[in-house]
């Protein structure tokens, strides 16, 4: 058990520190810092005075190092654009990104399975078939044109919704909350719509291909046959049941919906840690890029780890190794 | 009695137009620092324009006026400018303002660390003479001095010291970085960054409020398809800038109107003219043709820059004939027209300078640094393959653009450029002075462009003070370069904002944007 676990903890670790030497390999393409920080009345001495004093002129391997040196003290550095530490920054803007994936989230289970279960249950009717082929919209579409095509119907035609921004935030602590305004919660519904569309069309065909296969099941039909209500038979019996693959998939796309919000932050302007990757990306900020990439990565495998963890505790079968033969 | 005053002041601010108006506004680019010195970039110095101000400031027309100085006067044979100071301006903490005030902003400034150190090399030395006249000595006698300082803002001695802001800290951080305390027209009251300003009148500012804004807010949105629908759902009051594309579309709609206007930016097209051989292309490896003027004037000529601005421009940008925009002090007018596009004449000289059967070559060119850059050059490309030369286009993100020019890794290149001075010495200084990195003049002549003539002329502009004679010498670098075909100026690019209907605002071809000069209906 142990070994196992110990197993998995430092493959995560290794898999860690690939992506973040991966990712500082990277950074000599995306362009360099120094002509965004510097003036048009530059010269050679600035450029290469600043370089020095960025330590831009060691190669990637020291960089990496370095960062790894201060990431593990939990010293991101800081942002070149800035000015600030990148620790304070992302602190800021975590709340937005976190409240935004938890609402989409919600959204994507809680609509995917209701329209899951009614497309199962009514499966050749009009309205099931109906759903059945907007909803390929949902997994066809690219984000940025749902959000814009979202945008310009309830923002800019009917006015009824905010196309931009967070609305007004209310602080408690560090975290800063839109859950607790109606501008806030306003402005919240476009962008968690945007981002969870594609989550509750795959929830959602999902939960409706296992319903499928499980009310043609001998118990469903037996049930059935003792006179049981058709209610109890779709929810009790027949959902429950659908419901396992579905939690492990919902699992795996959580991480997803968090790395994936930078398309839907940049549409909305929405204040985020996607959103400020994506600057970073433009201006080559190379701390805030380097801690975001390692934080999503963080994510990924933690999650990954987790799952692997949870099987082992389902799955006798993965605990026989030399040792659990007793 | 300063609380009496601003009273005073504030009472006729509200009884002036129409009732006091919230105003907010949007651009692509959030201010990445509150201090005035720590960073020299549009975004930047635009922005803090409205919280900071210098000695002079530039009006709606973009002339020098008197600000937080009210007069100044050469000294003796152009040893420098006496500058003398205004009374009863005090800063938004309230604290007065006086020479020190300016003495201490000038060492800040000009300091090592600071980015705007450049606008203080002719400087030798300034004076305090009391607390009401500063003396600034200049090495060489400067008749465009106080034209080239009006972004340089003042900041209180006082308030700097006391929160360890003394010096600028551009790569940490410190407490001018996020706060302001200038004497301007508004002061900074909320600062989140990347996310949101907010601004309030200051009331007790020295000079007149003609704008009746309350509270303006600035939001900056990357995506112009979001700004946009921000504009157009009345979210923002103004946008800028509004896409190309967007702009007949948007003037066409209720509600809303596009202003449009001519930035100080010329955009051009450079040469490798150092190099011996060409880097890219087919031809890679084999002499570089652009040494040759022919070669370069064939390449005007084949521009047809007319095209551009109509299809590409969409008509809303101006040829441009020289290195400055004719809004530019020292335009040069006897050189304002651009050579005729003439295919057949570009053959010719390529045939005479012993091309006639063409070449191959690299353009390198930004594609989200100038407005539609990428377009323009795949124009050009196109318009060059008719007269029998191919480029070889390589676009790219800026991040990457400027250092492979720093490399030299180039045949040819897209530049755009805006003169800091809005005088028509900045380019030559800049873009057409031999480099020379120990004088710092030529720092952005990627290409190698040399002339001898050139080079002696431009310290002799610097320090003309007679207007006429200063321009004879422009007019002549203007007519060299043009001979030459140093550079290929294409055109002016355009500035394109757009506001709700009831916004009255002055666009100035800086691109800043000037809260006091905004009305809301």
């Amino acid at each position: 058990m142990l070994t196992y676990v110990l197993k998995r903890v430092l493959q995560s670790a290794l898999v860690l520190l690939v992506v973040g030497l991966v990712a500082f390999s990277m950074f000599r393409f995306v362009g360099d810092p120094i002509d965004n920080m510097l003036g048009q009345e530059r010269t050679d001495a600035d450029i290469a005075r600043l370089r020095a004093d960025l330590g831009l002129d060691q190669p990637f391997p020291v960089q990496y190092y370095k960062f790894l040196e201060k990431a593990v003290q939990g010293d991101f550095g800081v942002s070149f654009r800035q000015g600030r530490p990148v620790a304070e920054i992302l602190v800021e803007r975590a709340p937005a990104t976190l409240e935004l994936a938890a609402v989409s989230g919600f959204l994507a289970i809680s609509i995917g399975i209701g329209l899951g279960v009614f497309t199962a249950i009514r499966k050749d009717g009009f309205l099931a078939n109906m759903i059945m082929s907007v909803s390929l919209i949902g997994v066809s579409l690219p984000t940025f044109l749902i959000g814009i095509l979202l945008i310009y119907l309830f923002s800019v035609e009917l006015g009824w919704l905010p196309s931009f921004g967070r609305g007004e935030v209310t602080h408690i602590g560090w975290w800063s909350t839109g859950l607790l305004t109606s501008s806030g919660l306003k402005a919240l519904i476009l962008p968690s719509i945007t981002l969870g569309l594609y989550q509750m069309t795959l929830i959602m065909r999902l939960v409706r291909s296992e319903m499928l296969e499980v009310l043609r099941q001998d118990y469903v039909r037996f049930a059935r046959a003792r006179g049981l209500k058709e209610r109890t038979v779709n929810f009790r019996h027949a959902l429950k049941n659908t419901l396992v693959p579905v939690i492990t998939v919902t699992g795996l796309q959580l991480g997803s919906i968090i790395a994936f919000a930078i398309i839907t932050e940049t549409v909305f302007q929405w204040p985020g840690v996607g959103l400020l990757f994506i600057n970073a990306i433009q201006f080559v900020d190379i701390p805030v890029m380097a801690a975001y990439l390692m934080l999503i990565s963080v994510m990924f495998v933690g999650i990954n780890l987790i799952v692997d963890l949870l099987y082992f505790a389902i799955d006798p079968r993965l605990r026989t190794d030399g040792k659990g033969a007793h | 009695m300063r609380h009496m005053l601003s009273a005073a002041v504030l009472a006729a601010v509200c009884a002036a137009p129409v009732a006091a108006e919230d105003f907010k506004w949007a651009g692509t680019t959030d201010p990445q620092t509150m201090d005035p010195h720590a960073v020299n970039s549009a975004p930047v110095l635009g922005f803090l324009n409205n919280v900071y101000e210098g000695l002079v400031r530039r009006g709606q027309d973009m002339s020098i006026e008197p600000a937080l100085a009210t007069s100044w006067e050469p000294i003796g044979d152009g040893e420098g400018w006496r500058f003398h100071l205004r009374d009863g301006v005090t800063f938004h903490d309230g604290s007065s303002f006086d020479a020190e005030d300016v003495l201490f902003s000038y060492e800040r400034a000009s300091n090592e660390v600071s980015d705007t150190r450049s606008w203080f090399a002719p400087v030798s030395e300034v004076k305090v003479v009391d607390s009401k006249t500063v003396d600034i000595l200049t090495k060489a006698p400067n008749p465009i001095f106080p034209d080239s300082i009006a972004n340089w803002m003042i900041v209180d001695k006082g308030w700097a010291e006391a929160n360890n802001a003394a010096l600028p800290d551009k790569e940490n951080g410190n407490y001018a970085t996020l706060n302001a305390n200038g004497t301007g027209a508004f002061m900074v009251t909320e600062r989140e960054p990347g996310l949101r300003t907010q601004l309030k009148p200051f009331g007790g500012w020295w000079d007149e409020a003609t704008h009746n804004i309350t509270v303006a807010e600035f939001t900056p949105i990357q995506n112009p398809a979001t700004a946009v629908a921000a504009l157009l759902s009345g979210e923002v009051d103004m946008i800028n800038p509004v896409p190309i594309q967007d702009a007949a579309r948007l003037q066409g709609q209720d509600g809303v109107q596009v202003i449009q206007g001519i930035e100080a930016r010329v955009i051009m097209l450079g040469f490798a003219q150092e190099s011996d051989v060409l880097k890219y292309g087919a031809d890679a490896g084999k002499p570089n043709p652009f040494k040759d003027a022919r070669v370069r004037e064939a390449v005007s000529k084949a521009v047809n820059v007319d095209a551009i601005l109509k299809t590409i421009m969409r008509g809303n940008a101006e040829p441009a004939s020289q290195l400055v925009s004719p809004a530019m002090r020292g335009y040069s007018s006897a050189n304002m027209d651009r050579p005729a596009y003439d295919v057949d004449g570009a053959k010719a000289l390529l045939a005479e300078a012993g091309y006639a059967d063409g070449f191959s070559f690299g353009l390198k060119c930004p594609n989200n640094r100038y407005l539609n850059d990428e377009a323009v050059c795949q124009a050009v490309t196109a318009m060059l393959a008719k007269v029998g030369i191919d480029a070889q286009l390589d676009a790219m993100p800026v991040s990457n653009y400027w250092p492979e020019l720093r490399a030299d890794n180039f045949d040819m290149y897209l530049l755009g450029w805006s003169p800091g001075t809005f005088d028509a010495e900045h380019p030559i200084r800049f873009l057409a002075h031999t480099p020379n990195s120990e004088k710092k003049l030529g720092s952005w002549n990627f290409g190698g462009y040399s002339n001898a003539k050139i080079d002696e002329m431009l310290p002799m502009i610097q320090s003309e003070i007679d207007d006429g004679k200063r321009q004879m010498m422009l007019d002549e670098s203007a007519a060299i370069l043009q001979a030459e075909t140093a550079y290929v100026p294409m055109y002016v690019q355009p500035l394109v904002w757009g506001t709700r209907d009831n916004v009255s605002l002055t666009q100035r071809p800086d691109n800043f944007f000037i809260l006091r000069w905004v009305n809301v209906q």
